[in-house]
């Protein structure tokens, strides 16, 4: 705890040479290239609201978002694939971050995807789940399975600290791996190890082992666990084991088990919102859940779900979650309309609410409206009041086939807001030289 | 400290071992990087075209069927890999929402779609208090468990 906590990420120090290698080596397979694949996404965002300062006073926000995503597959006619993502944001009234500027470069990495046994690389930036890591680095990651159905993978490299805030703790590199065996249809297990050396809890390095486990065990029969244990704290971090009932396309049913202690699954030490009294580090969550999922008539799906929550330390104490929702599709699946119902049932009064959702969309040629209401009820009074109310109107027009113009209106009211409105203008842009794929 | 080092050095031999040793990959076809035709708007349903055994994830079409089991459940396969996910999904699309410098929650970024499974709906401000107090483990799934240093904003 003594080290103090402003250092420069090893991922933004070399992000002017990420970038420049991922924009730059694509560049050598343009030359070779007899073709390749290539598709642009581009999403500006407008934002517009305001914010009453204390003395009566008020803030105007405007801040303009784009979000950038290309991918360049298929160079050279090789495998080989490019992909980039990033944002910014500049203010065009009061500065509505840290700063008037901010953004983020998401990925920006090279992809070679093996045309056998899913094999496969990435070199750059990008955003990795495998085993126990999930995690953004500038890295490389590599995977391969043998004719057996063994399989490895290995990454490595410098972390990047996804953080809102800057001079956040981060460690100065990060490596792990993941060994699996995998039956096609019927069983993939695998053991992994990530390990990030740097000061965090207790002074050491993160480092974390953990194992996955999905059977199919018979049938529409399938189990599935995961579980990771903080070497660094000797804490199990967190487990999660389901079965699940899945027998065709119209029915979907699951329930299992979760558990995770605050020690080990959060680098609390780091954080003083997990420092007693606002929360005790040696609490511990289980959690048993259920989900159904079942389309009893076509276009019309129910879904349930139960959620039972119990801590070791009786602030906050249990809690059960129930939810019920109905979704009904038409317009060739265009379009969606839903209600659902949920509530929180604590034992401490502060925790429990209610919350009613109901959402329609209408999608005729060229046309987009979307129409969502929400309102929360809470046991207790938060700020004097015990209700929020929420209603986001959303119309859209497609002006040519690659570029649709939409705007939303959104209306809040709740213990934040006596009356809120936002507005928000929304140019969506998607350009690509072929069919099919991404979404 | 010898542990440590002990089961890194295990762990790195066993690592080698099967990348050097099984040195043939298997043959089985990869999943084709990109879907090769439109897919359809709203929840995609695999099974509505295929029905055996996915080449990409190696596990049935129907375990991947965009039920709300599914969805809440994604990053259990998502750590097993993301192969068949990408076939279908740019890869900003994992990005949406685990994006933990991200400023715009998804819901406003998707404020067209509420057929989404966009989190953080309403003044989530207000319900995060409880959310955040029962069960912080689901907070970190895109928020991230490093730092804590979304929380750290206010929680000073």
């Amino acid at each position: 705890m003594g080290r103090p906590t402003t250092v420069i990420s090893p991922g933004k120090r070399l992000l002017p040479a990420v970038v420049a290698i991922a924009l730059l080596l694509p560049l050598l397979f343009v030359g070779t290239a007899p073709a390749a694949d290539l598709s642009l996404s581009s999403k500006t965002y407008l934002r517009y609201y305001e914010r009453e300062l204390a003395g009566g006073n008020k803030d105007t926000f405007a801040p303009l978002y784009e979000y950038l995503s290309a991918d360049a597959t298929n160079l050279g006619g090789m495998p080989v694939a490019f992909h980039f993502y990033g944002w910014g944001r500049v203010d065009l009234s009061d500065p509505s971050g840290s700063g008037k500027e901010s953004g983020d470069l998401g990925s920006a990495y090279l992809e070679y995807l093996h045309p056998q046994g899913n094999a496969q690389m990435k070199l750059g930036r990008f955003f990795l789940t495998e085993g126990a890591a999930m995690e953004t680095l500038d890295g490389a990651f590599v995977k391969a399975t043998t004719p057996l159905g063994l399989g490895v993978s290995v990454y490595g490299g410098a972390p990047v600290e996804q953080s809102i805030l800057n001079g956040t703790r981060v460690g100065s590199s990060l490596y792990g791996g993941r060994v699996f065996f995998v039956e096609a249809g019927y069983a993939e297990i695998g053991a992994s190890y990530l390990k990030e050396s740097g000061t965090f809890q207790e002074g050491k390095d993160r480092e974390l082992v953990g194992g996955d486990l999905w059977l199919r065990v018979g049938g529409p029969v399938e189990l599935s666990g995961q579980a990771t244990y903080n070497r660094s704290v000797r804490e199990m971090a967190s487990q999660r084991y389901a079965v699940r009932i899945v027998p065709g396309a119209t029915f979907d049913i699951s329930a299992g088990y979760e558990s995770y202690t605050y020690k080990g699954l959060f680098q609390s030490t780091l954080n003083p919102a997990f420092v007693f009294p606002a929360f005790d580090n040696d609490d511990k969550v289980r959690t048993i859940f259920g989900i159904v999922d079942w389309t009893f008539v076509p276009g019309w799906t129910l879904e349930v779900a139960g959620k039972n929550i119990r801590h070791d330390k009786s602030d906050p104490g249990d809690a059960n979650r129930g939810e019920a929702g109905l979704r009904y599709s038409y317009n060739d699946k265009k379009d969606v309309a839903g209600f659902s119902a949920a509530f929180v049932a604590a034992d401490r009064e502060e925790n429990e609410y209610r919350e009613y959702r109901g959402f329609a969309t209408y999608s005729p040629p060229k046309i987009r409206l979307a129409l969502d209401a929400l309102t929360q009820q809470y046991k207790r009074e938060i700020y004097g009041k015990k209700k929020a109310y929420q209603v986001v109107a959303s119309a859209g027009y497609q002006v040519l086939a690659a570029l649709q113009l939409s705007g939303d209106l959104t209306y809040t009211q709740s213990p934040n807001y006596t009356k809120d409105y936002a507005g928000l203008l929304r140019a969506t842009l998607e350009l690509g030289t072929t069919t099919g794929g991404k979404k | 400290m010898t542990r440590r080092i002990s089961f890194s050095a295990v762990f790195g031999a066993v690592l080698i071992a099967l990348l050097f040793g099984c040195s043939a990959v298997s043959q089985t076809p990869s999943v084709p990087p990109k879907h090769p035709e439109d897919l359809p708007q709203g929840r995609v349903d695999c099974l509505e075209c295929h029905k055996d055994v996915s080449t990409g994830a190696l596990k049935p079409y129907a375990s991947v069927r965009h039920s709300r089991v599914f969805i809440d459940s994604h990053g259990t396969y998502a750590r097993q890999g993301q192969n068949l996910c990408a076939s279908c999904h740019a890869p900003a699309f994992c990005q949406t929402c685990h994006a933990r410098k991200d400023e715009m929650k998804p819901d406003t970024k998707m404020g067209d779609r509420p057929d989404r499974r966009a989190p953080h709906r309403g003044d989530y401000l207000i319900t995060h208090r409880i959310d955040g107090r029962l069960d912080p483990g689901s907070c970190f799934r895109c928020h991230g468990n490093k730092n804590d240093s979304r929380c750290k904003q206010c929680h000073k």
